[in-house]
């Protein structure tokens, strides 16, 4: 028990020296069962490779840094346990279907505009000035979009996701299901801000529902949810005479 | 993305497999509304093919688009939204309405077709 | 080399950063804020805060219990005046943040619901379930997105303040993507880098805890005030660290040593489970200490226990703990009790900062948990620390804003050989360094070992002092350290190394204010001198950076408007 090791196999790559990613093998102790694949990197970097470059911080699912294809899957590292991978070996690589920066890390530049441009924020017509104290709202209320604001923004929806793979032009599950979180909250009066961004081909439209979304994301949000009520809102809106309510 | 995407995982196939059901369905329904259109020179002008082949092609189609609507009912208790007395129904009553009315629906068409074909 | 400029930077992207680049912005609309951070806003770690924001909102409830309540946790070392303006600033805020789309959990009438929380006389804690840090920061940073004169450089470290004729003029960055050294100009900086909790080993901070705005305004010249105040939260998980809220003692779980006892009635009779932190923690050590802890594979430990709230109670109010207690221990917490024990969690000590985040040097503000305006003293009460963020945050940004106004720009020379200085230092020290062999992970991780053996929950001269001349060890070996990864494309460790050398600095501040401090007041418990000693020690330290590991220190007296020190009895 004392000398049990797991060999990581971790993707490598510098663009100052590499052309390609290659994989490099290291023997890391596991010495206890609640041991996560981000216990046996931070191992590598601390006693064998320091290296070896990935981003992490909380190390309990809250902080959404730590993404990575663990085995081929979209994985939060730090809630990946090394119990379910032993004795076979561990395969960690960064995320499918973004720029590849440096080893596990990729470049997320483009889901923060995206984030950005279905404007996450609370839009009304009219300010409630704070003089006035807190809309009322009910839990029930807080109920219908409560799901869709746990998302941590960790990617590994985009990195499951092929359509976006296919084609990064794709609003994606996370934004899209943030554009909900906020059209369905009752505080919320920006819907028509927001359908340009949503509603057009390059956003729920382009999802086929694969689905993968929702079974990759760590906090239960089912964004591939949140992206079919959305088209069968924005369809309704369109055929029924009332549809046009706010 | 490597062309063969869709064959590295389960989901990735089954999404694939559920797309492709649509293409012989089509194909399928084509060749019926052929057939339909042959009954404007009376009930002699519809002439099903009889071959073993065909059968055995009807029988796929069949299976496809069982599992095409089951597909789609399952998503489709996941999406509505329906509210009763303030209250969320559960998708999973959902689900089991859609399936419900799917069987009832799929009753009382063969009785129809039963009936009349007596 | 490049050289942006801004009428207010802020360093840091959690929620005294992010609600300071909004004040300043509201307080002047023409105002351009930067906003660089280490990580992705969203990152930061007040998205690990879980238990919820303490405001008196409610009918019941008042600004003066808040304050009293505040000032008792203390351990009457808070500056009373700061606290009586936080307590009224607090419940504003906290309808801010519903505006800004909050989900805050409701009473049935739709108004925002509170529960009770250590060392609280009344139910005053809002929440949002038991993520209120995650929906706050996300909520605020989703807002900040908004305002297009908010600018960020997302993950790009801070190395140095840029300072001329001693005032603070912005800061120097590494890009971490790219290995760039860029000077970023400001007329005012504000520091919102949080706490250093990862200069302890078992801790419940992210690895990002590692008190940079500290150790920068330290070195500046700004003194670090109250340091030896380290909180150790009662309820960890072994092994992990992972923080299991003091909500859930709020809502009602008991704490039971191995012979199922509810033993804080030997402690805190009256309050039991909602004791203060720092007593808690003590009281469990104790215990410890005399045989009545569980023993496990990660050290002693007790129960916290739930199973008597029942599960709708769990999965309406501690979703999130049930969810960490099934993935990270393996049990459902319905049905079995939690292990836990007292893990650090917080620095009550900061950059010593006044009221509007003013620090001593010029153009210098401070917020947050890298702050110190005085509100915490000995103690942090559960739940203060958010609306701490808010309030401090936003005076900060609004003080930046002010002060920006007036100020004159930087002048581009001096800031240019200051930038270049800063790159050659950090490349002639990790990354061309010749020879040199040791490394960051096994400094990192003995100084982290002897934090917890020396500057633990109990302390006394002998622990400290040996931890003193081991800081001093460690920080000879440090100089030899060797860096594998010498590209400049996001290399990680470099800037661990740029932490550790930072993370030596502050616990060195930690432990010698701690053997300076010879009393026992909120949370530094002296086995030495186990009594509270007014006398001497109802004083402020502010801790001054030298050429030596030892800081200079000061003493300065404490604001006490209407609440004379009592004893502090629960």
């Amino acid at each position: 028990m004392a000398d049990k090791t797991i060999t990581v196999r971790a993707a490598r790559f510098d663009p100052e020296h590499d052309k390609e990613p290659r994989l490099q093998s290291y023997e890391v102790p596991f010495y206890d069962e609640s041991m996560v694949v981000l216990d046996a990197l931070n191992h590598i970097k601390n006693h064998i490779d320091g290296s070896l470059s990935y981003r992490w911080s909380c190390r309990m699912g809250i902080c959404g840094s730590c993404g990575m294809m663990v085995n081929g899957t979209p994985k939060l590292t730090c809630n990946a346990f090394l119990r379910d991978y032993w004795p076979r070996p561990v395969v960690v690589q960064p995320l499918n279907n973004f720029p590849l920066i440096r080893d596990l890390v990729i470049d997320m530049d483009d889901f923060m505009h995206k984030l950005k441009s279905i404007k996450p924020w609370i839009i009304r017509k009219q300010e409630l000035p704070l003089g006035a104290g807190e809309h009322r709202q009910t839990n029930e209320q807080i109920d219908d979009f409560r799901q869709f604001s746990e998302c941590i923004n960790c990617m590994l929806c985009y990195a499951a996701c092929p359509i976006y793979g296919l084609n990064e032009e794709f609003l994606g599950p996370a934004a899209t299901a943030l554009a909900r979180r906020y059209n369905l909250d009752s505080r919320d009066e920006g819907l028509k801000d927001r359908l340009p961004v949503v509603a057009e081909a390059e956003g729920i439209w382009e999802c086929s529902f694969v689905g993968e979304c929702s079974v990759v994301c760590p906090k239960g949000v089912d964004p591939a949810k949140a992206i079919q009520q959305t088209k069968l809102d924005t369809t309704m809106r369109f055929v029924l005479p009332y549809g046009n309510r706010e | 993305m490597p062309l063969n995407w869709w064959t590295r995982q389960r989901h990735y196939f089954l999404y694939m497999l559920r797309e492709f059901t649509a293409l012989p369905m089509a194909l399928w329904l084509i060749w019926l509304l052929y057939e339909i259109s042959g009954l404007r020179s009376g009930a002699h002008g519809y002439t099903p093919p009889r071959s073993g082949l065909f059968v055995a092609f009807s029988v796929v189609v069949l299976l496809f688009s069982l599992y095409h609507s089951y597909t789609f009912l399952k998503l489709a208790g996941v999406i509505m939204r329906i509210k009763v007395l303030d209250r969320q129904i559960p998708s999973r009553v959902i689900v089991f309405t859609m399936f419900g009315a799917w069987a009832v629906a799929s009753a009382v068409i063969a009785f129809v077709l039963i009936w009349f074909a007596r | 080399m490049d050289f942006e400029s801004y009428d207010v930077l802020v360093v840091g992207g959690g929620l005294a950063g992010i609600r300071a680049a909004i004040a300043a912005v509201e307080a002047n609309p023409n105002v351009r804020v930067g906003m660089v951070s280490k990580v992705y806003p969203m990152r930061s770690h007040t998205v690990s805060a879980e238990g919820g924001a303490a405001a008196a909102l409610g009918p019941g409830d008042s600004f003066e219990t808040h304050a009293f309540d505040t000032i008792k946790g203390s351990d009457y070392l808070a500056d009373q005046d700061v606290v009586e303006a936080f307590v009224r600033e607090a419940p504003v805020e906290i309808i801010q943040m519903e505006h800004w789309g909050c989900p805050w959990s409701r009473n049935p009438d739709g108004t925002i619901a509170v529960r009770p929380f250590g060392g609280m006389s009344t139910w005053r804690t809002c929440f949002a379930a038991d993520k209120t840090g995650f929906h706050m920061l996300h909520a605020v940073f989703q807002t900040s997105l908004k305002y297009p004169q908010i600018i960020r450089h997302d993950e790009a470290f801070v190395t140095k303040l840029l300072i001329e004729d001693s005032r603070c003029v912005g800061v120097v960055a590494l890009d971490i993507k790219t290995g760039r050294f860029d000077a970023i100009t400001a007329k005012s900086v504000i520091l919102a880098t949080g706490g250093v909790g990862r200069v302890y080993a078992f801790t419940t901070n992210g690895n990002i805890c590692t008190g940079d705005g500290m150790a920068l305004a330290y070195r500046a010249g700004a003194g670090l005030k109250d340091m030896e105040m380290v909180q150790f939260h009662p309820t960890g998980l072994p092994f992990t660290g992972i923080l299991i809220t003091e909500a859930v003692r709020g809502e009602g779980g008991y704490l039971l040593n191995k012979d199922g006892e509810r033993f804080l009635k030997r402690y805190v009779p009256n309050k039991m489970e909602l004791g203060p932190r720092d007593i808690i923690s003590r009281a469990m050590v104790t215990e410890f200490e005399e045989g009545r802890g569980f023993e496990g594979p990660h050290g002693k430990y007790m129960h916290l226990d739930v199973r008597h709230l029942g599960e709708k109670v769990i999965d309406r109010k501690l979703p999130f703990m049930r969810e960490l207690g099934r993935e990270y221990v393996g049990i459902d917490i319905v049905k079995e009790p939690i292990p836990v024990r007292p893990v650090q969690h917080y620095e009550m000590g900061g950059v010593d900062a006044n009221i509007s985040g003013e620090t001593e040097i010029l153009g210098l503000y401070a917020a947050g948990e890298c702050a110190n305006v005085g509100l915490n003293g000995g103690n942090r009460l559960g739940s203060n620390s958010l609306p701490e963020c808010l309030v401090f945050g936003a005076a900060a940004g609004r003080a930046a804003a002010h002060y920006a106004a007036t100020a004159k720009p930087a002048t581009a020379n001096p800031v240019d050989a200051m930038l270049w200085d800063e790159a050659r230092r950090v490349e002639s020290d990790y990354l061309e360094k010749k020879g040199g062999n040791e490394r960051i992970g096994p400094i990192r991780e003995e100084m982290q070992h002897e934090m917890d053996a020396g500057a633990g929950v109990f302390r006394n001269k002998e622990g400290l002092s040996r931890l003193a001349r081991n800081l001093g060890g460690l920080r000879e070996r440090f100089e030899k350290v060797k860096v594998d990864d010498t590209s400049r494309t996001f290399n990680t460790e470099i800037i661990a190394a740029l932490e550790l050398d930072f993370m030596l600095e502050v616990a060195s501040v930690i432990v010698f204010s701690g053997l300076a401090r010879e009393e026992s007041r909120g949370a530094h418990a002296r086995r030495d001198f186990p009594e509270r000693d007014d006398e001497h020690f109802l004083k402020h330290t502010v801790a001054y950076h030298t050429n030596t590991l030892a800081p200079r220190l000061e003493y300065r007296d404490v604001h006490i408007t209407e609440y004379q020190p009592q004893a502090r009895s629960y």
